[in-house]
């Protein structure tokens, strides 16, 4: 992975008829980098990718790829990889004719493309499967051939859209190993969308997180959970507690509260559930639900700030609903956050 | 859901006699008619029917508007059908409503309003004499482009139709998909969207096909006696020469252009599918 910028989006501005959906958009992507665009749906996060592919025209602003401005270059020279969420694949093709689409396209034939194609079905583990129709596959199967398909062609960038959500969990979980040493065997680099942070976290070098059309923090999965920059972004990662700083108050929906501590100069502060102990500190809270997961009891406070959500050990004896108790919101275990909304 | 057969033949059997009744034994009175002669059965009348240029040229004219009115409502049809497919869906069913429109009009009224635009002084002739292309009206009404153009208007609905469904069937994302892998615009249509429409080219092929084969009203009306197809031939012979022997022979052609057509359609797309 080198340093130097590979795929660069400048000021990408994309617009479906009046309706901006991404607006002033910079992102440099490294060679050689797994990059996850994460954002909820909306956010455009797919209209991004399909912009880069050369699917959707780009209202301002450049896309410089390897050195080239591919901005108006058209979607079948731009040598980028696209695998579909609903994968896209050719039903009156099979399997192998599947895979050798684009390279057919290239004017390649006879046993040079047959040992492409074979090997690309090798690196996806379906090489039995070449003569299958794609009817007769199975959604983790077909995903495999996409796949496949892109690989073969050797694109400057593979990007893949939501490759994990129509998959099953255990499926999931394969396919996600199965991404990460494909990445790595072949050094392609690839971009994915995704919704699910636990997706973006696992499998990224990087993280762009996305809302309404802008870019809300990059950086890496270590920084996204610990160091979210907003409370979109921390509330996302799971920090379920979120208040705005103001003086030596803590501001949440429903009021506010006087911190004893001196709180640190931030927009606002945020909390795990398991962050927030029970029991004792200086505000007062009544329980209004428990959780039982396994390891750990979760309960929801009402409080002065509006709902607080804690986590606590389950061998701790239960607090019944109706219950005021202690709480804390320690300054020292939030993370700051430096824009709140 | 029956004890047995005969009871289920039984309940069917009322249907099955009104149908040979009033359908095909006429049918086959009317067939047989080509093939007997004083002395018993022959192909003679059908050697004789052939002999004359007026039938040749007749038959040849029906197979060829039959056949070019097919390649252009598929051609023009196709075009319309995957600009109406990606509309956004509020304006895609407008167009679709339009695209049905004319067929809740009689036929008869349809044609009547070429002549209103085809006439010596119709709206065409007076464009061409206003802008000074031509200096008299020119003759578009009783010539084969007529009829072309009036069987076209009629039938390339029932085209459309059929592709706007096949094309709504497309798996999401194949066009994308394929223009990704790097096929330009004409290989997109080739190794793509034929294929996967192959199925309502040869629906809408086979309707507009024999439509234009056995539609009366439109040739009668804007090809009158100048320009015969089957259709009006065959009335001709009932009604003016009384020579059943000949209505006869074209209805068999008939169907048998419209058997043929189908199954060679049929044939076309399965050995596609299959490949």
């Amino acid at each position: 992975m080198s340093d130097a910028p590979y795929l660069s989006l400048e000021k990408l501005t994309l617009a479906y008829g009046k309706s901006i959906a991404v607006e002033n958009l910079d992102l440099t992507i490294r060679k050689g980098e797994l990059l996850a665009l994460l954002g909820p749906s909306g956010c455009g996060k797919t209209t991004t990718m399909r912009s880069i592919a050369g699917l959707m025209p780009v209202k301002s602003g450049r896309i410089v790829l390897d050195g080239k401005d591919i901005t108006r270059v058209s979607a079948n020279r731009r040598e980028i990889g696209l695998v579909f969420q609903s994968y896209a694949l050719f039903p009156h093709l099979s399997v192998f004719e599947n895979v050798a689409f684009g390279l057919r396209l290239q004017g390649m034939s006879g046993a040079a493309l047959t040992e492409k194609v074979d090997t690309g079905l090798r690196t996806v583990g379906l090489s039995d499967f070449s003569a299958r129709k794609i009817p007769e596959l199975s959604g983790g199967q077909q995903q495999r051939v996409a796949l496949a398909r892109s690989l073969v062609m050797k694109p400057k960038v593979l990007m893949l859209d939501e490759p994990l959500s129509n998959l099953d969990a255990r499926l999931r979980l394969e396919m996600r190993t199965e991404l990460q040493r494909v990445q790595k065997e072949s050094g392609v680099t690839m971009i994915f969308v995704t919704h699910d942070q636990v997706e973006a976290l696992a499998l990224a070098d990087r993280i762009v997180v996305m809302r309404n059309g802008v870019i809300e923090q990059i950086g890496t999965p270590e920084e996204i959970y610990n160091k979210p920059a907003s409370s979109f972004v921390a509330d996302f990662v799971g920090f379920e507690n979120i208040a705005t700083v103001v003086g030596n108050k803590l501001v949440g929906s429903a009021g506010e509260v006087t911190c004893p501590a001196t709180l640190p100069n931030a927009a606002g502060l945020a909390w795990r559930p398991h962050a927030v102990p029970l029991g004792s500190g200086p505000y007062r809270g009544t329980v209004r639900g428990v959780s039982y997961a396994g390891s750990s009891r979760e309960y929801v406070l009402e409080t002065p700030l509006g709902p607080v959500k804690t986590e606590v050990d389950a061998a701790l004896p239960t607090h019944q609903i109706g219950t005021e108790l202690a709480f804390d919101l320690p300054p020292e275990a939030a993370a700051p956050l430096r824009k709140i909304g | 859901m029956f004890q047995n057969r005969t009871e289920a033949l039984a309940l069917a059997l009322p249907a099955a006699l009104f149908a040979a009744i009033v359908f095909l034994v006429p049918v086959a009175i009317l067939l047989s008619e080509g093939f007997r002669t004083a002395d018993g059965w022959s192909i003679q009348a059908y050697i004789d029917f052939f002999s004359m240029p007026l039938n040749q040229k007749v038959f040849l004219r029906t197979l060829r508007l039959g056949l070019t009115v097919t390649f252009v409502a598929a051609i023009i049809g196709y075009a319309a059908a995957y600009a109406i497919v990606t509309l956004p869906p509020s304006s895609k069913g407008k167009m679709i409503g339009l695209v049905v429109l004319p067929l809740m009009i009689s036929p008869v009224a349809r044609t009547y309003a070429w002549i209103v635009i085809l006439g010596r002084t119709g709206i065409v002739n007076q464009a061409l004499m206003t802008v000074g292309l031509t200096d008299g009206p020119v003759r578009f009404l009783f010539t084969e482009t007529a009829v072309f153009i009036g069987l076209l208007q009629l039938f390339l609905p029932l085209m459309i139709i059929s592709l706007i469904s096949a094309l709504e069937n497309l798996p999401r994302d194949a066009v994308p998909a394929a223009r990704v892998l790097g096929a330009n615009w004409f290989q997109v249509f080739w190794k793509v969207l034929l294929p996967l429409t192959r199925e309502g080219l040869v629906i809408g092929g086979t309707l507009v096909f024999t439509g234009s084969l056995t539609a009366y009203i439109t040739p009668a009306i804007l090809g009158g006696s100048k320009v015969l197809m089957l259709e009006t031939l065959l009335y001709q012979q009932v009604t003016v020469a009384n020579n059943f022997v000949s209505a006869s022979i074209i209805a068999l052609i008939l169907i048998l252009m419209s058997f043929a057509a189908n199954i060679l359609l049929r044939r076309i797309a399965s050995a596609r599918n299959s490949k």
